[in-house]
């Protein structure tokens, strides 16, 4: 822990009655970072987020803000949301329909009693900021979903907190705005050099928004670190299921060499890969394969198989062609249409993990 | 503030508890602890034929409304009646007329010289029906509580698929099979919650048997109640609460259980509710039944009373052979407008509906903001307290509240004051008004909230910032449903009627007694014109009548 961490949770766990959401979460944020929490709906990332904004309540652990504590379940402190100072952007923007572009920004500041020319001002900024300045006496309604964002950020910027939070910020917008907002939003994340937390569910949203991913697994943290380092060098099954497009297949262990594995699945079809756990001879394991490392090959060769092509689907910038495996289906990429009939496809050993 | 709120609660309960178990009035030095004043009344066979005829009208009332409004409801709600957007007011207009007046309507429509009988006389020779029996109290009872079951089955159904619907149809069911074999069974939690509701509200039912049951002598718990002191000629404070005492026992488990029930029943529409698509029933050539259905529940219930109340207001004479239109007058009226009491109760009234309605829902808006989204114990306790007061019927509520008035002394220059009835009303409401504000509540997002606490906001002040700002409309739409139902409250002043504190509903009461029917007359007209603006503001301003 270097003294550029500006967020600290250490330890939290949280239950609704009886029932965990966050088993003990320790992570840090520092400060000018981007961290993604990412995971599946019932994960606990959003608790999380929550919990450190102070609107869930958890009964262990502690928080850390700007060396401020702000939650320790053992000496007993919790400070309410509204004495926390951090901006929060809300996954339904949250903005007050009773109030104009204007008014809702300027809310922060008129609590924190700044005088009311220096309120215009820096509103006025933090709209042009954001690109909204000719929108400042509407109200939400009439704004576009893209727009309402903006302004919701625009809100949580406009007091400088140490730390935005971010829930799911993306998911409002429809797919096509949603890729474009996403460059958006890192770009003025970096430039204005914000300390973020983001949750997301998209596995390619957190990627391309963020220095560090969280990955959460019921309620526990299954894995933590660069986007690269998540997508390459997944820890467990979970992970390498999780990032990216996967082939997973079932198998038994048939032989071992070293640090490789060859695995048997189904009829005929033995694949070598990188052992990601001690899994002996004979026993049941998962291959996982990216979708993209499957490639098409020409004849027959070292880690190559001859498979059946059931069928190919154009997806616009690709095909996807799908293989009978056995009882499974096995996915890869490729430019061109294939006609279906007996294929090679080669399983590069380094891409291949065994589980 | 809770526990003012609990105070003003439990401390006029208390009281009637233990009046009861008192050997006489409590302001008397000779009273001392003592079960005399439940041996007096189970001794009497009164009140035991009270508790009789109170079974039957509840049970009565049960079996007539439930089936009717859930019918009802499944018409409305469910198929395409045409002009049902038309037929969705006059439907409720039932609940916010006065018993009194609607009672006193039928007297005056359908006794035995009322106009209707009169009519029907001369038309076919003689009158089928005899308005003071208790088979008749028990079928208007039911009817004009046909609303009640039609409010909360109606909102059931309208959060129930109708995928399940259409299977039924494309099974070969007909519109009326469908309702009966699968949309009414789906919403029966529902039905299961208004069926206690209804049973309860027959415990409660003071006005229509005060007036259809004094005739033939046929008491209910309440009226045997309000007749007590008549009949003993002093104040027989004691037994009054040991029967108030003996109606709570009955009337707060209902209460009770019909807080579990609309639990249960929330439960069960939430997990069916896919209320996004629904596709109305076509009726085909049954919406002709269904309309006459309607129709003649309407005449009966509204079209019939109503007329009979209007009409008698402005004659002087009615019978075989007088002409109507030569006996019109407005000496009722002029007789009311030169009594200063009767000038008082309708200023009163209007008072009390308007500024008094308002400060009530303000009162409420603060116990509903000091509970809104906490869910701890304080917020738990209050909703009992809230709840307390429903189990309690207006006229033992008011007498309590004199009775608080009497007993406490720095409260008793109140008495006599308008504050007394205000009181009274704003507890005995408590629960309905909460009701109110708290659904207004919780049309608020969660995150508006939370999104103020995040940008440095206390709770009370994101209360009124956000939440109060965001429930205008909400909060004006619970004072004129509150204006309504405190014109409409009658029997909650009887006993605190006193000079400078009349309201039209309690005078009325107090007339009836008396015989002035004249004036009676013109004074229920008042009081429905009163209601009535109230009726046609809210509709003008788009407020639901029922969450």
């Amino acid at each position: 822990m270097t003294d550029k961490t500006i967020l600290t949770v250490d330890d939290l766990a949280l239950a609704y009655g009886s029932n965990p959401i966050l088993k003990g979460v320790s992570m840090q944020l520092r400060r000018g970072e981007v961290v993604s929490l990412l995971g599946p709906s019932g994960s606990g990332k959003t608790t999380l987020l929550r919990a450190v904004a102070g609107l869930e309540q958890p009964h262990e652990g502690r928080v850390k803000i700007a060396g401020r504590t702000i939650y320790d379940g053992a000496a007993g402190i919790d400070v309410p949301a509204e004495k926390r100072d951090l901006g929060l952007v809300f996954q339904s923007y949250a903005l007050w329909p009773h109030k104009t572009v204007f008014d809702n920004v300027a809310y922060p500041l008129k609590l924190r009693k700044v005088g009311s020319a220096e309120i215009a001002e820096r509103v006025q900024a933090a709209l042009k900021n954001l690109g909204l300045a000719h929108l400042a006496e509407r109200y939400p309604h009439q704004l576009s979903g893209g727009q309402q964002q903006r302004v919701s950020i625009a809100r949580a910027l406009v007091y400088n907190p140490p730390v935005i939070l971010l829930d799911e910020p993306l998911s409002n917008l429809d797919a096509k705005m949603r890729e474009e907002a996403r460059a958006w939003l890192r770009n003025l994340i970096v430039e204005m050099q914000l300390s973020a937390l983001v949750v997301t569910h998209d596995q390619s949203e957190a990627m391309a928004m963020s220095d560090r991913i969280l990955l959460l697994n019921g309620g526990v943290i299954e894995q933590q670190g660069t986007p690269q380092e998540m997508y390459s060098q997944p820890k467990t099954l979970f992970v390498a299921d999780f990032m990216g497009s996967n082939n997973i297949l079932k198998g038994r262990v048939a032989e071992i060499r070293g640090g490789e594995a060859c695995v048997e699945v189904g009829e005929g079809l033995r694949l070598w890969g990188q052992r990601r756990n001690d899994a002996a001879v004979g026993q049941e394991v998962s291959v996982v394969v990216r979708v993209e490392q499957v490639r098409l090959a020409e004849g027959p060769a070292e880690h190559r198989v001859g498979i059946d092509l059931a069928t190919s689907m154009f997806l616009g910038d690709r095909f996807e062609y799908v293989f009978h495996a056995g009882s499974a289906l096995l996915r890869a990429w490729g430019s061109r249409q294939e006609a279906s009939g007996r294929r090679w496809l080669e399983f590069p050993p380094d891409a291949v993990w065994v589980f | 503030m809770v526990a003012a709120l609990a105070l003003s609660v439990f401390f006029p309960l208390g009281l009637v508890f233990y009046q009861s178990v008192l050997s006489g009035p409590f302001f008397m030095p000779a009273a001392r602890l003592s079960l005399e004043a439940f041996a007096f009344i189970f001794d009497d066979p009164d009140f035991w034929s009270a508790t009789k005829n109170t079974l039957i009208i509840a049970v009565g009332m049960s079996v007539i409304a439930i089936p009717l409004g859930a019918i009802l409801a499944f018409i409305m709600v469910r198929t395409d009646l045409p002009g049902r957007r038309w037929l969705e007011t006059p439907i409720l207009i039932p609940i916010f007329v006065s018993p009194v007046v609607l009672g006193f309507g039928y007297v005056v429509s359908l006794g035995p010289v009322g106009f209707f009988s009169v009519w029907f006389e001369q038309l076919f020779g003689s009158v089928p029906w005899n308005i003071y029996s208790m088979t008749s109290i028990v079928l208007i009872a039911g009817l004009t509580h046909v609303p009640h079951v039609y409010l909360y089955s109606s909102s059931a159904l309208r959060n129930l698929g109708s995928d399940v619907e259409e299977a039924a149809r494309l099974s070969g069911a007909s519109p009326f099979r469908v309702a009966r074999d699968v949309s009414i069974p789906m919403v029966s939690p529902a039905l299961l919650y208004v069926g206690v509701l209804v049973f309860f509200l027959g415990f409660e039912i003071f006005g229509l048997p005060l007036i259809l049951g004094d005739p033939e002598g046929h008491l209910v718990l309440t009226t045997y109640l309000y007749k007590l002191t008549n009949k003993l000629g002093t104040p027989s404070y004691h037994l009054m609460a040991a029967v108030a005492t003996c109606i709570i026992a009955v009337t707060f488990p209902l209460v009770l259980l019909q807080r579990v029930l609309l639990k249960s029943a929330q439960r069960f529409v939430a997990v069916k509710g896919k209320s996004a698509r629904q596709r109305r029933l076509a009726l085909g050539g049954w919406k002709w039944v269904a309309l006459a259905l309607i129709g003649a529940w309407l005449v009966l219930t509204i079209v019939v009373p109503v007329a009979g109340v209007a009409l008698r207001s402005v004659v002087s004479s009615w019978g075989a052979g007088i002409n109507l239109l030569e006996v019109l007058t407005l000496d009722h009226f002029r007789a009311v407008f030169e009594e200063d009491t009767m000038i008082r109760s309708i200023l009163n009234s209007v008072l009390i509906g308007t500024l008094g309605g308002a400060v009530a829902v303000g009162g409420y808006l603060l116990i509903g903001l000091a509970t809104h989204r906490k869910p701890d114990g304080l917020s738990r306790f209050v909703d009992y307290v809230v709840l307390t007061p429903r189990a309690i019927p207006g006229l033992m509520a008011g007498l309590a509240v004199f009775w608080v008035f009497l007993f406490v002394p720095f409260l008793a220059p109140l008495r006599s004051t308008l504050f007394s009835v205000w009181f009274a009303y704003a507890v005995v409401w408590l629960a309905y008004g909460m009701r109110l504000i708290q659904s207004a509540l919780m049309q608020v997002g969660p995150e508006l909230e939370e999104a103020g606490r995040l940008v440095g906001a206390s709770r009370a002040r994101v209360s009124r910032d956000i939440t109060v700002p965001l429930i205008r409309n909400g909060l004006l739409g619970s004072w004129l449903l509150i204006f309504m139902i405190f014109e409409r409250e009658y029997s909650t002043g009887v006993y605190l009627l006193s000079p400078g504190t009349e309201v039209i509903g309690a005078q009325i009461v107090s007339l009836w007694a008396s015989g002035a029917v004249d004036v009676v007359a013109a004074l229920s007209l008042i009081n429905m014109l009163l209601v009535g603006c109230g009726l046609a503001l809210a509709l003008r301003f788009g407020v639901k009548l029922h969450d």
